[in-house]
């Protein structure tokens, strides 16, 4: 259920049990794969999962703009005036979006102090297995944020696209600013810094292409240019709310 | 070599923290790197040596391993503990002299930037290395830089950034401290780093993982 919602800002706070967070995803991402894992990093994910909810304040949302109120070039789009310069890689992907939706995630403080607590006792690794979670959780909270996005526009007849964040591919992540001038002060929770940093640091933003023509088309890492980055994964979803 | 110096490198590598420690389980009931490190001081052989012969070989092998990405970051926190097990037995020597670090490294995540793991981990294979390792933390602003290397005389720098936005104030902090350092030498890093973005903005190095900081410092930063 949405928590709040002007018409087309809606927010939420997903429970994180309804998310889907997967330890064996979590454990891939530290770059264990083909069963290598040392038991004992499996044990100690399998420790602190539960422990999720106590320290987790899984808030998203996302803004969508009015219908008709975006122009995408070839290399950029522009929104209530705003021209978002994002380079040819995912304007090509925003292509027959007549609108788009606006969208944030974040675990909450708590997550970033919870491992810097357990750090400073000198816990590292449980405190780094504490950021992986965040780093997952938040992951997962964007993902289901999609459906949302899907359960909101399908009404309207509207598909959309894969979500695309600034700072992948030659979207700047300055850029950050502009988007964040698109959406309610503090939405969620998160506030940017002059750095385009977002706090608290366990957050995501991006956009989404929507429209009756649109296509899901690439997942983010199909197009990333970090080519051995450690955490480059198949699409989380495949093509399962596929136009 | 010794089999007390042997042992503690395979216990750093293997990251074996001492007697009680049920990891890695083929090691299980077996004596960790603790108890080796006691052993042999115990049986005479000079801090230095255990250093240098014993628990850096090993480090240095986690480094390399984890550059290969043969092992993960869990492996180099084991290894880091495992060290630092060894290295409580031998701290009391740095006071006396007996002991020598190689060197100092002030480090830190530059202004505007809150990222704080990657740093830690660079920061830990370097001690592994037999460097003192300064860590400022993060958000450190060039005046705190330039602060920490007018306490730390003939120390190296590095500094890590997350972020594209962040970077850009790497550049500051090189500038702000060879104004008045400009023998110091600095290493940077961090996920959007290159090495030609290293060169533009006048520092020395840059890695993009911790085993590379250690190659710098060792063969760039050490008069001896
Ligand atoms: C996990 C992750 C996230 C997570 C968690 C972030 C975090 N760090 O807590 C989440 C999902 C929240 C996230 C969010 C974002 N992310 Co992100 N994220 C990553 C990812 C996949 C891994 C980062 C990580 O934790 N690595 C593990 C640690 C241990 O590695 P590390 O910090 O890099 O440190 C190592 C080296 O860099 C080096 N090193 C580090 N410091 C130093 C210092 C010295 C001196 C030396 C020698 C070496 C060195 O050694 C370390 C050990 O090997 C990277 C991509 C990648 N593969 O690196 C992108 C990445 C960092 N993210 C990126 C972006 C753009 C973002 C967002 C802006 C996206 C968005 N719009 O929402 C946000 C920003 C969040 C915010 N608060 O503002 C970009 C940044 C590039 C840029 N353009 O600036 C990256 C590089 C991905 C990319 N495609 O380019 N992200
Ligand atoms: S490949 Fe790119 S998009 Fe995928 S996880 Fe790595 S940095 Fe993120």
């Amino acid at each position: 259920m949405p928590e709040s919602s002007s018409p087309d800002v809606v927010t939420f706070s997903p429970s994180v049990d309804t998310l889907g967070v997967d330890r064996d995803l979590v454990v891939a991402d530290l770059g264990y794969r083909n069963g290598e894992t040392p038991d004992m990093v499996r044990e100690l994910v399998d420790e602190l999962l539960p422990q999720l909810p106590s320290h987790v304040e899984i808030r998203c949302g996302f803004r969508i703009l009015p219908s008709g109120s975006i122009d995408v070039a070839a290399d950029s789009v522009t929104a209530n005036g705003i021209s978002f310069s994002m380079g040819p890689i995912i304007a090509s992907q925003l292509k027959r979006s007549t609108s788009l939706a606006l969208f944030v995630s974040t675990v909450g403080p708590q997550m970033e102090r919870w491992s810097a607590q357990l750090m400073a006792e000198g816990d590292m690794m449980k405190g780094f297995l504490v950021d992986a979670l965040a780093s997952e959780v938040v992951e997962r909270a964007s993902v289901w944020l999609e459906q949302r996005v899907v359960d909101h526009v399908t009404p309207r007849g509207w598909k959309i696209t894969n979500r695309y964040s600034p700072g992948y591919c030659d979207w700047a992540v300055s850029e950050q600013q502009k988007l964040f001038s698109l959406l309610p002060h503090q939405f969620c929770g998160i506030t940017l810094t002059a750095s385009s940093l977002m706090v608290p640091i366990k957050s995501l933003s991006g956009i989404i292409g929507l429209g009756p023509d649109v296509k899901r088309g690439a997942f983010q890492c199909s197009i990333c240019e970090l080519k051995d980055c450690y955490r480059r994964r198949d699409d989380p979803e495949p093509a399962k709310e596929k136009a | 070599m010794n089999e007390l110096l042997e042992s503690l490198t395979r216990c750093v590598e293997r990251g074996k923290v001492d007697i009680k420690s049920p990891y890695p389980p083929d090691l299980k009931g077996q004596d960790g790197a603790d108890e080796f490190a006691r052993k042999a001081l115990d049986a005479g052989i000079p801090p230095q040596e255990i250093l240098s012969n014993g628990l850096i070989i090993g480090m240095q092998r986690v480094g390399e391993r984890f550059r290969n990405k043969e092992i993960f970051v869990p492996d180099v926190l084991m290894a880091a503990k495992a060290m630092a097990a060894a290295m409580a037995h031998l701290k009391p020597f740095f006071q006396s002299d007996a002991l020598k670090h190689k060197g100092t490294i002030v480090i830190g995540t530059v202004l505007g930037d809150l990222h704080d793991i990657g740093k830690k981990l660079v920061s830990m294979v370097i001690e592994g290395a037999g460097w003192e390792v300064v860590d400022l933390g993060t958000d450190v602003s060039p005046e705190k830089f330039l602060k920490a290397v007018d306490e730390h005389p003939g120390c190296v720098v590095g500094l890590s950034a997350l972020l594209t936005t962040t970077m850009v104030n790497m550049e500051s902090t090189v500038k702000h401290v060879k104004a008045k350092h400009p023998n110091v030498k600095v290493i940077i890093g961090g996920a959007p780093v290159t090495e030609e973005f290293a060169l533009k903005i006048g520092a020395d190095g840059y890695s993009s993982d911790p085993q590379g900081a250690v190659e710098f410092l060792n063969s760039r930063c050490t008069t001896n």
